[in-house]
């Protein structure tokens, strides 16, 4: 229950000026390595959501731009994925129980990655157990391979973007309230990319930022987004960033 | 009203709308040692490390967790006295929580846990599955478990609880994860938890 109630809590804290070096960005599981040509991955469709926000921070989603920005990031990934190193398919969507399934999983990779950047990346707000040297155990179990039945893929990346653009009204209370020397954020703009090995549900790889640049909404602001998202992607070459552009 | 006098008001706003400082604060519970939770006389011994959550969701509660509390909560409700509610008010005026009453019967616990959801969480999706008596930290109780869905997450969970009224209070364990692989993995470990329940035990130093 604890969640519900403090999940907002937290988001507004993060929103309302922690400052950005405070939090990491990235992790991965100790001794994890992707060797290029060593495996495949499986792309999951991502999760993508766009809307405004509004003055009082409430998410208003909106269909067009969300529309859009499928449309782009699809793009852009097309373009990334072949400088990721290791072979990738993109999955097929699913009909029938199998849908559900993914879907299940893709939510589950939500609250995950949601997890990681709370209570180990926010170094404010570590768990204890999970502020031991080398911990980075995350997994969304096993199960998982059943959404990657019969692709013969060791990985899947899993994908989330959401963008909130401030309302005018928004801005205009971002702007009043930094005349009183108070912070307050206008727009949010998330994503995380995670690598989930298959055999295990094991997280081996997450790179996260609620302060994503790019919009996604146009082409080149996608294309940028998605070099963010998948930076420092495990066995990716360094040429793989410009190969977005 | 003039720019300069509309700042301060608008500030103000944007501080309502920046909410609480973080909760820092997460600490270790140690395995093995017997704790007092929800600042009540309610003590529980672990079998394992859990992390207790700096943040409470009431004045007699607190959340423990192994890996964040969207992924495994389990939360302690101490000693609710009659009139009060499982947790805080989220809008008292227009939406208030039900309360707890020593007259209320064992059975009616669950629907209490489930109306406070439903009007915390702003979710129709929460209902009570099963119900059946037990016992709960010595006392007679009443076990239950139950599903619900947050409006703005597609994650499905699935919980389970244990509560009892000793002395004209409420006292409540409860389990929650996601259905897919954490609730299976973890419910275990929180039935451990509300096994080693005791009321007035002297913890360990």
């Amino acid at each position: 229950m604890r969640h519900g109630l403090f999940a907002a809590a937290l988001a507004a804290c993060l929103l309302a000026g922690v400052p950005a070096g405070a939090q990491e960005k990235s992790g991965s599981k100790p001794g994890f390595t992707l060797p290029p040509g060593s495996a495949k991955i499986l792309l999951i469709r991502p999760s993508i959501t766009v809307g405004a926000q509004s003055t009082g921070g409430m998410f208003e989603p909106n269909a067009d731009w969300t529309a859009q920005a499928r449309d782009n990031l699809g793009a852009a990934l097309a373009v990334a994925q072949q400088g990721l190193g290791n072979a990738v398919i993109v999955a097929e969507e699913p009909i029938g129980p199998a849908a559900t399934t993914l879907a299940g999983y893709r939510a589950l990779f939500s609250v995950l990655a949601d997890s990681v950047i709370r209570y180990q990346f926010f170094p404010g707000n570590r768990l204890p157990t999970k502020k031991r040297k080398g911990a980075f155990k995350w997994t969304m179990g096993p199960g998982v391979a059943e959404i990657a039945k019969g692709t013969g893929c060791d990985y899947a990346l899993f994908i989330f973007d959401e963008d909130q653009y401030g309302s005018t009204g928004r801005k205009l209370l971002q702007v009043f309230a930094a005349m009183a020397y108070v912070t307050v954020k206008s727009g949010e703009h998330r994503g995380y990319a995670g690598l989930v090995d298959l055999r295990s549900g094991d997280l081996v790889w997450l790179n996260a930022d609620q302060q994503m640049g790019g919009d996604v909404r146009t082409a080149d602001g996608a294309q940028k987004r998605v070099r963010q998202l998948l930076e420092n992607f495990p066995g990716s070459t360094p040429t793989a960033a410009p190969a977005a552009r | 009203m003039t720019l300069r006098k509309a700042a301060p008001v608008l500030a103000l706003t944007a501080l309502l709308l920046s909410g609480p400082p973080a909760h820092a604060g997460n600490t270790l519970i140690a395995k093995a040692q017997a704790v007092a939770v929800a600042k009540s006389a309610l003590t529980i011994t672990p079998d394992r490390e859990w992390n207790k959550m700096g943040a409470r969701p009431g004045r007699n509660s607190e959340t423990w967790t192994l890996d964040g509390d969207g992924l495994n909560d389990v939360t302690f409700y101490g000693g609710i006295e009659t009139d009060r509610t499982l947790f805080r008010e989220v809008n008292k005026r227009v939406k208030p929580l039900p309360r707890f009453s020593a007259t209320m019967l064992l059975p009616d616990i669950p629907a209490l846990l489930e109306n406070s959801y439903r009007i915390a969480l702003a979710t129709p999706l929460m209902t009570i599955e099963s119900v059946a008596p037990c016992t709960f930290a010595g006392a007679k109780g009443v076990t239950f478990t139950y599903r619900f869905t947050r409006p703005d997450e597609e994650v499905r969970r699935k919980g389970e609880g244990y509560a009892a009224i000793i002395a004209g209070k409420l006292y409540m364990a409860t389990f929650e994860a996601p259905d897919i692989y954490y609730y299976d993995r973890d419910i275990a470990s929180f039935r451990a938890l509300a096994a080693s329940a005791r009321i007035g035990a002297t913890p360990n130093p």
